[in-house]
This record gives C-alpha cells, structure tokens and sequence, in this order.
C-alpha cells in the first residue's frame, strides 16, 4: 500500500500519529471497561493489543473506531475529532455522517468475520466501492478481484459465504475492508474464532500487510505473530495499559507483575 | 354449486377482482408503510419508537371491522369523501402495515449486528445498510409469516362487504339472496377464496425454495 507521506511530506507532518487517543474512558453501567487511555499510532507501525479476556482490548479498539462510543477523552483519526464535536463549548455527538467522513482511513476487520451471507465474496467486496466510491459495476469488480487476488481466493470469487471455511470468510473479509483502500486497519481477534489449522492462512495476510506498510492495531491472541510482527506491543489488565514496548523488551523482560503472570500462564498452557 | 358458479360466473369473477384489488392494493401499500414502521421499532431513538409502538398496538389490538367502520365514517366527518372501495384500501393498508411491521421488526433483530457495523465500518451509509444489506435478508427470512399474512389480509377482505363494497362476499350474498340457495352460493365462494390463497401459498413456497442460498447462519 503506498503511502502518501512517502511522496512529499512536510516535515512534520511524518511524525504525525495517524491514530490518536487522550485520556479515552468507557464504562458499560457501573462497570468501568477503559481507564485514561493513551494511545498514539505512527504510519506503517504495527501494535498488537493482548491481555487477558475482560481487559478492554477489545472495547479499546471499538472506541477507536467509535463503534463504540468512549465516555470521556478524545480519539483522533488523521488528526480529526472522532464522533464528538465542540458546540458553543459543549461536546455533543456529531451526525452518523460525519462519523463516516472521520473515520473513512480506518479498515476493520471483526472476529466473526461478518460477512453478508446473502452476497458472494465478490460482492462482499464491492459493495462499498459500489455504493460508497460509486464505482461501475465492471470497475468495481475488476478492483474487488484486486482484492481477492491479494488474500490468495480470486478462485472463491462466485462463492457465498455459507461455503467458504472460517479462514477464506476472514481474509474476503480483509479483502473487503482492503478494497476502501484504508490507511489503517484495525482487527479485533481476527483468529480467535477459527480451527487452529486455518490461523496460519490468515496470519500470512496479516504479515504480507504488515510487510507492505499497512498501519495496523491488532487485538490478538496470537503471542507468536505478535512477537515477530508488532513494532511494539500494549499490555492490557483491567481496563488500563500496563505496558506497551517492543515486542523483545515486552515479552522478555516483562516489568510488571500482572505481565509477567499472563505470559507465565500462557507459556504452561502452550508447552503442555 | 357448480351450477351456481356456472350460472354466475361473470358476477363472481367480477367481485373476486374487486377482492383481488383490494386486497392486494392494500398489501403492497402496506408492505411500504410497514417497513418504515418495522424501521421506526428498531430505532436508536424513544422518540421515534414509541409513536410508531403506539401506531402498532392500535392497529393489532382493535377489530379490523371496527376499523374499517372508523376509517369509513371518520374520514366524511373531518371533511374527506373518499369512495366505499378507497376507505376500504385504506383501512386495510393501515391494519397491514401493523401486523407487516412486526414481521419486518422481528425480522431485523435477526440480523447480527456485526454486519451492520461492518458495513458501517466500510462507510457505507446507515439508509444504504438498510436497503442493501438489511432488508434482502429480512424479506427472505420472513418470507413465511408475511405469507401468512397476505393471506390473512385476502381472508379479512370479505369483511368490506358492510361499507358497500362489491367485493366477492358482497357478491355471493346477493346471489343467495336472489337464488335462495345460499349454501351452494358460499361453497362456491368458499372455493374461490382457497383457490386463490393456495397459488398464493405455493408461489411462496417456490420463492422459498429458490431463496435458501446465502441467507444468515450466526
């Protein structure tokens, strides 16, 4: 994916985070889900997002994409306000479309892939160009098979969802969000609801993006491909960050206590 | 009774028409009007879901008979005349579009979230996400109950024989009236009315058939 930084950047704007969160708070009910995060996302970096299922990584990535909306704090995208804008002082949400118009640069991929079953692959991928950029027809499948080209199923082009497997719906479902040609991408567990001889088909995308320059937060399970992969890794507990490093100085010398118990109980269970 | 339908053929024919107008004036009226409704139920906003659950439980939780006679003398009385065969369309639209709403409503909820907001997420608008990928699902999974309906709707239409309607009912009382024989009068109708809602049946059980691909498994 080329970037357009790497043309003719003003010197600050390289720097610039493409992602950028202060201070975001999230709380369903009484329950506070997110505390006070910060977070900051350079273009091409990699971060992967793990901790303990209730920590919030998810919850955090669905602010970030205002699909949930945060209680307190702001999140940024390209340097716009996302979901919330200031009238005559007082913050007030902003219109489902201007949401859209924010947060158009970032990609989502789910964990339960959420294709739409009465559409096949191609047309997963189409559809937006077709109703979103109102791209033709012929344009907007010659572009969607682009796509699918890219995730390895131009063959699976024909085929609805109901008979792809759990990792050929994934990477249509990369290929879909691809085909908006997005700055960032964001995935929420994209492995965690497949057999685990179908993750590495997946995780293969991932790198190749990664590998390409593609801006990417990932919410995973998957310590391996984030050890390899991530240009720096967030530590979630409760809620909060406990750490966020490299992935060498996380995962090998862990500061806090609660890092070191979830890669404890993660290398038993995955020795065994 | 077939002597009756042979002897009358012409008028029948000419009632179950009115029958077959009426009624499926009113169903396809009232699909439109029950999918905004189905919309308004499933809004984010108080504000729009509870005139439209108000709407709801009105139209479900009143005879249609009465309803036809409200809509019927009502509109006079605040200064619209409007033809016994239009009051009759109306009413049973706004009977329909009740029921059809909370077909489509129950429909909706069917439809994982996570679509929605995957659509959303690929910036497709929220009125795009409705039509393209919302609704071809729902009309397909609800494709049973509002069969159910239509026929239900083509059954209630004999009730628009009181407000003077010519209808197959209306029909079929004038001619036992002249014949006196009413019994092979109604059979007659009788047969006319299932015939008709049983290609209805089977036109939904072909759509059915055709439609099982591709439809939502989570």
């Amino acid at each position: 994916m080329p970037m357009a930084d790497t043309l003719s950047p003003p010197p600050t704007a390289k720097q610039k985070a493409i992602v950028e969160a202060h201070g975001i708070s999230k709380q369903f009910g009484d329950l506070e889900v997110l505390t006070n995060i910060d977070f900051s996302l350079a273009p091409s970096e990699v971060v992967c997002v793990i901790g303990p299922s209730g920590s919030g990584k998810s919850t955090l990535l669905r602010c970030l994409a205002f699909l949930e909306p945060y209680d307190h704090g702001s999140v940024y995208i390209n340097g716009k306000l996302l979901g919330y804008e200031d009238r005559s002082g007082k913050r007030v949400r902003t219109s489902e479309k201007r949401v859209d118009e924010v947060r158009a640069p970032v990609g989502m991929v789910f964990q339960h892939f959420h294709l739409w079953p009465h559409r096949t692959a191609l047309e997963n991928v189409t559809e937006a160009l077709r109703l979103v950029n109102g791209l033709s027809r012929g344009d907007a499948e010659a572009e969607g098979m682009a796509m699918l080209e890219q995730v390895g199923l131009a063959e699976r082009a024909g085929h609805f969802p109901e008979s792809l497997s759990g990792g050929q719906k994934q990477r249509v479902a990369i290929a879909r969000a691809l085909a908006m040609r997005p700055r960032v991408m964001f995935f929420d567990e994209p492995t965690s609801a497949l057999d685990p001889e179908l993750v590495g088909e997946v995780l293969d995308v991932m790198k190749k993006l990664a590998a390409d320059g593609m801006t990417m937060v990932i919410v995973t399970h998957e310590m391996g491909f984030a050890a390899k992969v991530a240009d720096r890794v967030i530590f979630m507990d409760q809620g909060s960050v406990v750490e966020s490093s490299p992935p060498a100085t996380l995962f090998r010398h862990p500061k806090s206590e609660r890092l070191q118990q979830f890669l404890n109980t993660w290398r038993e269970r995955h020795i065994d | 009774m077939f002597e009756i339908l042979l002897n009358h053929y012409p008028v029948l024919l000419k009632g179950l028409t009115t029958t077959l107008v009426v009624s499926l004036s009113a169903i396809a009226l009232g699909l439109v009007l029950g999918v905004l409704l189905a919309f308004g139920l499933t809004s984010q906003y108080h504000l729009v879901r509870w005139p439209c659950g108000l709407y709801r439980s009105f139209w479900r939780g009143t005879p249609i008979l009465l309803q036809l006679l409200l809509v019927y003398y009502l509109l006079p009385e605040i200064g619209i005349e409007i033809a016994p065969i239009s009051a009759a369309i109306l009413a049973l639209t706004l009977n329909t579009a009740a029921f059809q709403a909370e077909i489509f409503r129950s429909g909706i909820s069917h439809i994982p979230a996570g679509q929605i907001e995957a659509a959303r997420m690929a910036g497709i608008s929220a009125w795009q996400t409705r039509r393209r990928i919302i609704m071809p699902q729902v009309f397909r999974l609800t494709l049973p109950p509002l069969t159910n309906e239509i026929i239900t709707i083509l059954k209630n239409s004999s009730l628009i024989s009181v407000i003077a309607v010519t209808e197959l009912m209306r029909v079929s009382e004038q001619i036992a009236s002249r014949t006196f024989q009413p019994l092979e009068t109604y059979l007659a109708a009788a047969l006319l009315y299932l015939a008709v809602n049983l290609v209805l049946a089977r036109i939904s059980a072909y759509l059915e058939r055709r439609m099982t691909g591709g439809l939502a498994t989570e």
